[in-house]
């Protein structure tokens, strides 16, 4: 008692109250300085190009932009192909989340490791290994012909293979996303439902799914505007058909050295992915995410004005058609097989759940599991199946400098990236979850666009300033891992802001007021309240963070002219002539460290709260 | 108890965390050491050239200069234009030099320093691989690879690729109108001599006629080594170092040299760079023939000086670009048309790829 009387002393009787607006924004500031430094500032001096030719003001390059209709159909190529993987994304990687969120802790835990997968394989690594699996005399075509299904090969690489890369890539995105806001949910409020006559399909529609839609909202919008961004995927494994418009910006970057243009291409990407933004916001209720009208939130969230209120009222209509649906459904099963008392009650969408669950793990493990027997290959290709079995492209990883250098720096980067991303980024999500500040929309959209900027106009921008910066102050950040850190930690904020805001939602602001009244001052409450019960969140974020910086190439590529190598890099380079299976065995490596660090975080964890 | 323990575990994580950015930040921030006098960075393509140029460029040429200068090779962008501009433009030498491709050259004006080689081993390569900012260093050559267990009558010239009904197989051709605007034209008829100034509108005419029977599209010089080894497809167009990647391997592979298309790749020097001098000797060391067979030993492309092949094994020689055979049947690439026509050219071709 005397500790409680104490602390009121020192802190008085708080009572929350809304602050004014100019106040609650301050958490703001770091964050947008860092990104008018970095992003704004860099890139809109690049993108000003695009209104010029030769030095003086002209509109040339937005003219150019429609007078043929190739960068028309091609962003709109790249609108279906990145519409596509969400949708494809959010709806495989749902009922895999929900498995995930309602399996025992031990099980979630090692099934993460799995989802995780994709991420350890490098991008380049993955790519090629779908090349091979969907290939004609690839496993996938020599099984179906082998048990009889097929006479001829299927031919994988059109729409299918694009959607089979892509997907692959961004749903451990969309699943973690899903998951940790899964993980804020109370268990006890089905239930709930349940004993007020719910049946289980009323009670997961009606209840489970809108609580747990800011994580669906925020996946989605994750996937979408990474998907924006991919070329060399959906390029290799659509057969070359596929025509994404990240393409044609880096081939005027890079062949035609027309900066001009691709700044306007990039504009045109940068417009049209703000306007689906806000269309999406309105509509679907990115307020499921930054939480306006929390008041009258209605099932299927929406934010205000008319839109949003239509679309509020048709989502909620169609949650209980679909909660009535599952209902009858379930009704008609009984009828068929009955309830009895002796004979334990195994409800069939649990079972559809796991069987989902389950399918779409092995499709995330699939290439990591076809890498980790090719880098045992004696040959020198990726191949199925491999040939002999040896360690020679261990052995050339292992003794080679510049694969070692390369794996100590592109962690070390990735960590101090993350964490500083994470540190500017949090306190900008917690603003605008929490405050109804004005324009948030446009705050959103602000934070979100290093995502949507290519990344080769970003390096060229970052090069430049970089190079202004170093003249001035002698810091040395071209060709040095501070610049690369600065530069990855920028990329990285869209990530945390969308993770941790999603995780917000939900939570029950409340708790942090008994935490102040029972005398904790903020940044107790902070530490020992909000951020344990965002725990799931934050680790996303902080994972999502590390792993936009361990993938990243252009920007090491730019920014360090060659001199600070990173593992994407040196596969890269590695991979000049052909991709050999040391870059499978060093996936293999990383799959395994990783995998070991995560196992022995959550053994101390373990040990840790046991003592 | 419980808090107590709590608190305790977080110390732990913190400690952990100080502990793994401390030993973290010096391999991040800790600057090159050089140890010569001078030292020169030269941008190379990577991966193979790294061990190719490391023992027979970089290696002989810091021993005879030993103490004086060294010369490191650093692996960029596979076409590093924008690279080089923004050095240039912000004086920012992390390159002193770099190995460009005649194309790349070309985008470059302004942006690469003299030369001025004169009375060197530049003297000795040949007049169409240089230019006064430019000195040939490697020829490569995009030839048909073709499986020779799928391709029973393998083609012998493009109009071969070309005519799906007497040589069957599978085909890919690259995504990109360079080569592949030059194999159309030869496809359809176009002597070698006369394929520049390309006529475009005939290009895609013949492009149209063997577009249904192209599976793949490639992009990726990787990606068209890995389909020859896994027989995705029976054969291809490529350049000629990765098609030998997959004979290497001992996969049933082999080239058709006849209208090989050929590019050069060469030394230039970043505008401005405060060693040039040393850059300069370094060009001229690299010019030597015995130099590029030193090179010629790892990798399969041409070395750009005729002497060089006094000091090149018969059976090696067979498989460069710059071989007297193969260079009469070839079709060297004019740069000169494209720095003037591949705006268009990219612009074209795409709206061809994308009509349906």
């Amino acid at each position: 008692m005397t500790t409680v009387n104490q602390m009121r002393a020192i802190h008085g009787d708080k009572v929350y109250k809304a602050r004014p607006n100019w106040h609650a924004g301050l958490p703001l500031i770091p964050v947008f300085v860092f990104l008018a430094l970095l992003f704004f500032f860099p890139v809109i001096q690049l993108l000003t190009l695009s209104v010029q030719t030769k030095g003086e003001l002209s509109g040339v390059h937005y003219m150019r932009l429609f007078e043929s209709d190739v960068y028309i159909r091609s962003l709109l190529i790249t609108l279906k192909v990145s519409f596509y993987t969400t949708l494809i994304c959010v709806i495989a990687a749902y009922p895999l989340a929900y498995m995930l969120a309602t399996a025992s802790g031990q099980t979630r835990n090692s099934l993460i490791l799995w989802v995780l997968m994709p991420f350890w394989t490098s991008f380049l690594v993955r790519t090629f290994a779908w090349l091979v699996l969907l290939g004609r005399n690839g496993p996938i075509n020599k099984w179906l012909q082998g048990l009889g299904l097929l006479e001829n090969p299927l031919e994988f690489f059109n729409m299918v293979g694009t959607m089979i890369g892509m997907v692959h890539a961004l749903m451990p995105l969309a699943v973690m996303t899903m998951l940790s806001v899964m993980e804020t949910i109370d268990a006890n409020l089905p239930k709930a439902a349940a004993t007020l006559g719910a049946r289980g399909g009323q009670a997961f529609w009606r209840i489970y799914f809108p609580l747990s839609l800011p994580g669906l909202a925020a996946g989605g919008l994750l996937v979408f505007i990474t998907a924006l961004g991919f070329f060399i995927t959906p390029t290799i494994l659509g057969g070359g058909r596929i025509m994404m418009i990240a393409q044609l910006i880096i081939e005027q970057v890079e062949q035609l050295l027309n900066w001009g243009f691709a700044g306007a291409i990039a504009l045109l990407l940068l417009l049209t992915a703000l306007v689906i933004f806000y269309l999406y916001d309105r509509l679907l209720g990115m307020s499921t995410l930054s939480g306006s009208g929390s008041a009258d939130r209605s099932a299927a969230g929406g934010g205000g004005g008319m839109i949003g209120r239509g679309g509020a009222y048709v989502g909620g209509i169609f949650i209980n058609v679909i909660g009535w649906i599952c209902d009858r459904f379930g009704e008609l099963v009984e009828v068929v097989r009955p309830i009895r008392p002796d004979r334990p009650r195994k409800t069939m969408s649990r079972t559809i759940m796991w069987i989902t669950g389950i399918t779409m793990l092995v499709f995330l493990s699939a290439p990591s599991f076809f890498v980790i027997p090719v880098s045992f290959t004696e040959g020198g290709f990726l191949e199925w199946p491999p040939e002999g079995f040896g360690t020679r492209w261990y052995d050339l990883v292992f003794d080679s400098p510049t694969w070692r250098a390369a794996g100590i720096r592109s962690f070390s980067v990735g960590v101090i990236s993350a964490l500083l991303a994470m540190a500017i980024s949090v306190p900008a999500a917690f603003v605008l979850t929490r405050h109804k500040l004005k324009g948030r929309t446009i705050y959103m959209s602000l934070l979100l666009s290093p995502l949507i900027i290519p990344r080769i106009l970003i390096a060229v921008a970052l090069f430049y300033s970089y190079a202004y910066v170093d003249k001035f102050l002698r810091i040395g950040l071209i060709g040095s891992s501070l610049g690369l850190v600065l530069g990855h930690a920028m990329l990285a904020v869209p990530y945390v802001v969308v993770t941790v805001m999603a995780v917000l939602k939900n939570y029950d602001y409340r708790l942090d007021q008994a935490a102040w009244s029972l005398g904790a001052n903020k940044a107790r409450t902070l530490w020992h309240i909000t951020f344990p019960l965002i725990r799931a969140g934050l680790l996303a974020a902080f994972l999502f963070a590390f792993v936009t910086s361990f993938d990243e190439l252009t920007i090491a590529l730019f920014v360090s002219g060659g001199l600070a190598t990173t593992l994407p890099k040196q596969m890269w380079d590695d991979a000049l002539l052909k991709v050999s299976p040391g870059l499978a065995a060093a996936s293999t490596l990383i799959l395994i460290f990783v995998t070991s660090m995560i196992f022995l975080a959550e053994f101390l964890r373990r040990k840790a709260s046991k003592s | 108890m419980r808090i107590k323990s709590a608190v305790s575990r977080r110390s732990i994580l913190k400690g952990a965390g100080a502990g793994a950015a401390a030993v973290a930040f010096p391999t991040v921030l800790v600057p090159r050491k050089t140890r010569a006098a001078v030292q020169i960075t030269v941008r190379d393509p990577g991966g193979p050239f790294e061990k190719a140029f490391g023992e027979g460029l970089y290696k002989p040429f810091n021993e005879k200069y030993k103490g004086q200068c060294e010369v490191v090779g650093v692996a960029g962008k596979h076409e590093p234009t924008s690279q080089v501009k923004a050095m240039v433009d912000t004086k920012t030498y992390t390159w002193d030099a770099a190995l460009l491709s005649m194309a790349a050259h070309d985008a470059l004006p302004g942006y690469l320093e003299p030369l001025e080689l004169k009375g060197t081993a530049y003297d000795e390569i040949k007049a169409e691989y240089k230019t006064p900012t430019f000195s040939g260093n490697d020829v490569y050559c995009a030839v048909i690879g073709y499986r020779t267990d799928k391709v029973k009558k393998p083609p012998k010239s493009w109009t071969d690729f070309w005519n799906v009904k007497d040589f069957p197989g599978r085909r890919s051709l690259r995504k990109y109108p360079f080569d592949t605007i030059e194999e159309a034209l030869m496809a359809d008829g176009v002597p070698t001599n006369k394929v520049y100034p390309c006529d475009f509108d005939r290009a895609f005419k013949s492009l149209d006629k063997i577009k249904k029977d192209v599976a793949i599209w490639w992009d990726q010089g990787a990606q068209a080594s890995q389909m020859l080894k896994t027989n995705e497809v029976d054969m291809l167009p490529c350049w000629n170092g990765r098609i030998q990647a997959v004979i290497d391997e001992g996969a049933p592979v082999a080239m058709e040299w006849n209208q090989n298309i050929a590019g050069v790749e060469g030394w230039t020097i970043l505008k401005g760079t405060p060693r040039a001098d040393w850059v300069r000797k370094f060009i001229a060391f690299a010019a030597e023939p015995k130099t590029q067979a030193g090179w010629v030993a790892h990798l399969t492309y041409g070395p750009t000086n005729p002497n060089a092949f006094k000091f090149i094994k018969p059976e090696r020689a067979k498989l460069v670009g710059t071989f007297p055979e193969y260079q009469e049947k070839a079709l060297l690439i004019d740069n000169a048309f494209w720095g003037k026509e591949k705006d268009k050219a990219i612009d074209q071709f795409n709206a061809w790829m994308l009509k349906g």
